[in-house]
């Protein structure tokens, strides 16, 4: 089956070779986990090594922001925005929801202009402000999410999580049965020392790798390395050697 | 004596291109305007409502209202119903493009916001 791409060196393989195309695809994380920069760097790699132009729909950071961020990592995304590869437009989830809902938009008017075939939604906890009701938001959601589909566009959208390390409270995940794959970044404590954890949590209609790996965000943008080993409980934030667990669960002190 | 000095800073203040004098004289005849101009120019895809506008500008919407509908007035700005809700975004002519895009590269200049300001305040007094 036809992938795309992330270009995230060790992602693509936990995809098994990629995104599928026309999906929707939730990044979740705490602050500074790199949702940003993964969703940059999948809109980068399409426009320079698949020739696929993407659209960046922020509803918080000014498009500066964007242009500054990427350009830390060597991505001119001035360049392609003047080269009509890309476009960062700053707008609000009821706004764009409205006008994607509209035949001829402005958002289906900017995926035209350019050929779009990628957008970063940045980010979709902003939808939450829309409705107080569980349904309501899962319906508004689950129109937008399609409508992006309805434009040829395989999408990547952040959400925050409040959560520093271990497990989110109180988050209400009907919105993670809407999308199509669901990858989580998470802090983990290790030795005193913070690392940062990938795991691909869903991916509809494909196999996907299970086990948790370790990122790092260097110069060059995201990369994954090697799956945790001899540990366990990552996800939660403290993870033990597994030796302990098995100490712990077994021999009686 | 007084109305001849007020003449010379007149003068003086006019020193600049014809076609941002009038912009400014015109269209950009406020502080508020020429924050939202300049926030349009940076942002040129943008589409949204006045009270999101605001909440970018930093400013309150009783502020900006006004100033927002009369730059659609002056073909500045678009004004559209999306639904239920008006919507602002920058003309798509060319011109007027082009023209802003000159008058924000000019506001970098000291000399040239010191005529900008004098303009806008004298407008203001009319």
């Amino acid at each position: 089956m036809e992938r795309v791409k992330t270009g995230i060196p060790g992602l693509d393989e936990m995809l098994w070779g990629g995104l599928l195309p026309q999906t929707a695809n939730l990044i979740e994380g705490a602050p500074g986990t790199g949702k940003t920069t993964l969703g940059m760097q999948f809109i980068y790699h399409g426009i320079v090594a698949c020739d696929e132009p993407g659209l960046v729909l922020t509803f918080e950071e000014f498009p500066h922001q964007y242009y500054n961020d990427a350009s830390s990592f060597g991505w001119d995304f001035r360049q392609m925005e003047r080269e009509d590869k890309l476009r960062v437009v700053m707008t609000s989830p009821e706004v764009s929801k409205a006008d994607l809902e509209q035949v001829g938009g402005r958002i289906e008017s900017l995926v035209r202009e350019i050929g779009a075939k990628r957008i970063l939604v940045d980010s979709l906890s902003h939808f939450e402000r829309l409705s107080k009701d569980p349904a309501h938001l899962r319906s508004i959601v689950y129109g937008f999410i399609n409508a992006l589909k309805r434009e040829g566009l395989t999408a990547m959208l952040t959400r925050e999580s409040v959560a520093l390390l271990g497990e989110a409270g109180g988050t209400d995940d009907t919105l993670a049965f809407l999308v199509d794959s669901y990858v989580l970044l998470r802090y983990v404590e290790i030795e005193s020392t913070i690392h940062k954890a990938l795991l691909v949590l869903k991916m509809r209609g494909s196999n996907h790798d299970k086990g948790i790996r370790e990122y790092e965000i260097t110069s060059r943008g995201i990369e994954v390395r090697a799956p945790f080993e001899g540990r366990e409980g990552i996800m939660s934030g403290s993870p033990r050697q597994m030796v302990d667990s098995f100490v712990q669960a077994f021999v009686r002190r | 004596m007084e109305e001849m000095e007020l003449d010379l800073t007149g003068r003086l203040m006019a020193d600049m291109d014809p076609k941002l004098l009038e912009f400014l004289q015109t269209k950009v005849n406020s502080f508020v305007k020429w924050d939202l101009v300049r926030f349009f120019h940076d942002n040129p895809h943008t589409t949204d409502t006045a009270n999101n506008i605001a909440r970018y500008a930093g400013r309150s919407v009783e502020t900006i209202q006004t100033e927002l509908a009369e730059l659609a007035r002056d073909g500045v700005l678009e004004e559209n119903q999306l639904g239920e809700m008006t919507v602002y975004s920058l003309a798509p002519d060319r011109h007027t493009r082009e023209l802003l895009a000159r008058f924000v590269r000019a506001s970098d200049d000291r000399q040239f916001r010191v005529k900008a300001i004098y303009h806008i305040i004298r407008g203001t007094r009319r």
